[in-house]
């Protein structure tokens, strides 16, 4: 038996140029000298501001206070791998899971296991640390890690993601490889006043198909702690993936997503926004269809309480001819929340036949709640197929009584009529026990309501 | 016991609320156990005010008199308590709930009746939901739609019917005045009342209809006439015969408001 070392003492981290390079120094080189370029560019680029169009309701610098936040980052220090105990509340959630074909757990920033069926191992599925990747020199990790998809020069948070990121998952599907069940990502943030940087990067290869779920949870904090994630989703020609993003963080949490999605010829690459924690969500998301035949379902729920906040800033460029996609975004607002659902459609030159459809609907429980909806279309070409819509509304007096006159006392009512509102979504995306476990917590959270 | 009345209205007056004038002014009805009563009346005549104001639309409130069921004062209950109490009203226009299966929603009903902590046991619910829409000749796939959504006429009212089978009132309010009820659905509204009826024969039903076409299917005990929301006749089937001959206007005539 050897004594274990006591922890080297060092000093507290900061957003700085010292913990980017201190990130960097078990990284290989193309790695580490992404990540200085990154913090350059963070650098450069300016904190979004409330006069920017797309953070008009989010105000950043006031919410977040990027001072005096510790950022959870891996380097030398903190040693590599080791088993790590999952915690109590993110083992709850895993165990409400149906099967998987693989797991990854991930506690503030780090990848503690990665596990896949061996059937799949087999068949050459690659599911890993994204650290562990990029070190190893994964070709596939360095062509497309922060390059194409969310480069560092996509923003502030972008470019403070590709500096400072800790871990994340790396999943590449080869060539007509099919996953009957879902690839699960847990991650758990403990500790308070952090902030963690993971990136997710999938690539399914021609003919392959996967689906993806990232579940992110921790427990109520009293000060800020920030969740960024970077979320990189390739589909080659003929591929289907589905990505599913579930955000019940504790309050206190705050969680700013930048996801892309680059769907080729004849790929679908779907997405689902799920937002029930956490003290504010921001989430942008760009689906690109670069193929013609690409499709892209992109399905949001969100059902805010308390002084919760949710922002999505959503875009569907349709770079090529022939491609599909349709959205589909649905809050429910308690009390004091905010819902921001900012959605365009862009079809750009050349982009003819296009379908593309946008819908945002909230449903508004209290007179406090807000919800502001900017759906919008910019169209290039003339020969296409587009509509947005957008509602906000109250509880349905009719539809109450209705359910009321059946005998449910009016709080029951209320809870049928946002459980079937928001369960709409769910219905469009059948994924091994995903609705399930949304409408579980749905419910939980309306067994609360005042 | 069986004297009283299962439902008795004195002296109903009753109007959307915040507005001036009453709809109802005046109405006086009393059903017997096992009855079935036709309300017939031309349009604008109060009488599917009055099926609201006994269920408890929260769009109409109650200005003077009384409605009394099962010795209950109806009007000082909320609308799921009267429901809770055993009476149903079947819409005339049925409200879609997305997104909420009709399965769900009736275990959701039969739940909201059980006392605190009591569950309701999934596999006799299933057992029960079988069996009622066996017994109404409804495919099993029916109850896995969502409630009235995107529904035909028919549909809505088969599934009025079928909540009203699993909910198994002791009084039905059948709220049927829409003219534009084809035949398809009136038959369906028709043959799930006369089954359920013969099945228990002690539901009492309160029809209320613009046409005397409805009655050729389900006999009534009693028919009324509502004019300007009072009910000037009251008789055997023969008066709404009297109807289909001479139609509302000898009543028009009769009565000023």
């Amino acid at each position: 038996m050897t004594q274990m070392a006591p922890p080297r003492q060092r000093a507290v981290r900061a957003l700085n140029r010292d913990t980017v390079m201190e990130t960097g120094l078990v990284d290989p080189s193309w790695l580490s000298a992404r990540r200085e370029e990154a913090w350059e560019t963070y650098l450069r680029t300016p904190l979004p501001s409330t006069r920017s169009e797309e953070w008009r309701y989010t105000d950043i610098a006031r919410m977040l206070p990027l001072e005096g936040i510790v950022p959870n980052s891996v380097d030398a220090a903190d040693g590599a791998g080791g088993a790590r105990a999952v915690p109590e509340g993110l083992r709850r959630a895993m165990d409400e899971d149906e099967r998987s074909a693989g797991r990854v757990v991930e506690v503030d920033g780090r990848v503690v296991s990665a596990e896949l069926e061996d059937a799949l191992v087999a068949k050459g599925v690659v599911l890993d640390s994204l650290r562990a990747a990029a070190r190893r020199g994964d070709p596939v990790v360095e062509a497309l890690l922060a390059t194409r998809a969310v480069p560092a020069t996509d923003g502030k948070f972008a470019a403070l993601n590709a500096a400072l990121w800790s871990d994340g998952v790396f999943l590449r599907v080869p060539r007509g490889v099919l996953l009957d069940k879902p690839i699960r990502l847990s991650r758990w943030v403990s500790r308070p006043g952090t902030a963690t940087f993971s990136r997710i990067l999938i690539v399914a290869d021609e003919m392959s198909q996967v689906s993806f779920v990232d579940e992110i949870l921790s427990p109520d904090f009293e000060s800020v702690t920030l969740a960024n994630a970077a979320v990189e989703l390739f589909s080659h020609r003929g591929a289907q993936v589905q990505y599913v993003s579930i955000q019940r963080m504790g309050r206190g949490g705050f969680y700013l997503a930048n996801q892309r999605t680059l769907a080729k010829r004849d790929s679908t690459l779907d997405t689902l926004n799920v937002a029930l924690g956490g003290s504010v969500g921001r989430v942008d998301l760009n689906a690109r269809l670069l193929g013609p035949g690409a499709n892209s379902d992109m399905l949001g729920l969100y059902f805010g309480d308390g002084d919760q906040h949710f922002d999505f800033n959503t875009s569907q460029d349709h770079v090529a001819a022939d491609a599909r996609s349709d959205l589909l975004y649905k809050g429910a607002l308690d009390e004091a929340a905010r819902g921001v659902f900012r959605g365009i459609i862009r079809v750009h030159e050349g982009a003819q036949r296009t379908d593309a459809y946008q819908t945002n609907r909230n449903l508004l429980l209290s007179d406090r709640a807000v919800a502001t909806s900017l759906p919008n279309l910019e169209i290039e070409a003339d020969d296409v197929r587009c509509s947005h819509g957008a509602t906000v509304g109250q509880l349905d007096t009719e539809a109450l009584f209705y359910l009321m006159s059946r005998g449910l006392d009016r709080a029951q009512a209320e809870r049928v009529v946002v459980k079937g509102f928001l369960g709409e979504v769910l219905t469009r995306l059948p994924l091994g026990g995903v609705a399930e476990k949304v409408t579980r917590a749905i419910e939980a959270k309306l067994a609360v309501r005042g | 016991m069986n004297d009283r009345p299962i439902l008795h209205v004195t002296g109903l007056r009753a109007r959307v609320a915040d507005e001036d004038s009453d709809i109802l002014n005046g109405v006086d009805l009393a059903m017997r156990r096992g009855q079935i009563h036709a309300i017939m009346g031309p349009n604008g005549s109060g009488k599917s005010t009055l099926a609201k104001v006994i269920a408890g639309h929260p769009a109409y409130e109650a200005t003077a008199g009384s409605v009394a069921f099962q010795g209950e004062d109806l009007l000082e209950m909320e609308p799921d308590e009267r429901a809770q109490a055993g009476v149903f009203m079947a819409f005339q226009y049925p409200v879609a709930i997305p997104g909420v299966s009709i399965a769900n929603f009736l275990r959701t009903a039969l739940q909201a009746r059980l006392e605190d902590g009591e569950e309701l046991d999934l596999f006799d619910f299933q057992e029960l939901l079988m069996e009622r829409m066996e017994l109404l000749d409804m495919e099993p796939s029916f109850a896995q739609r969502h409630v009235n959504d995107g529904f035909s006429g028919g549909e809505k009212k088969r599934n009025e019917i079928l909540q009203m089978a699993v909910l198994k009132p002791a009084l039905a309010v059948m709220d049927e005045t829409d003219s534009g009820l084809d035949i398809d659905a009136l038959r369906i509204v028709a043959h799930g009342v006369n089954t359920l009826k013969a099945e228990n024969p002690d539901m009492s039903v309160l029809l209320i209809t613009h046409y005397q076409r409805m009655l050729n299917y389900i006999t009534p005990d009693v028919v009324h006439v509502m004019v300007k929301g009072r009910i000037v006749e009251s008789g055997g089937p023969e008066v709404a015969l009297g109807l289909e001959e001479r139609g509302y206007e000898q009543y028009r005539r009769m009565q000023v408001a």
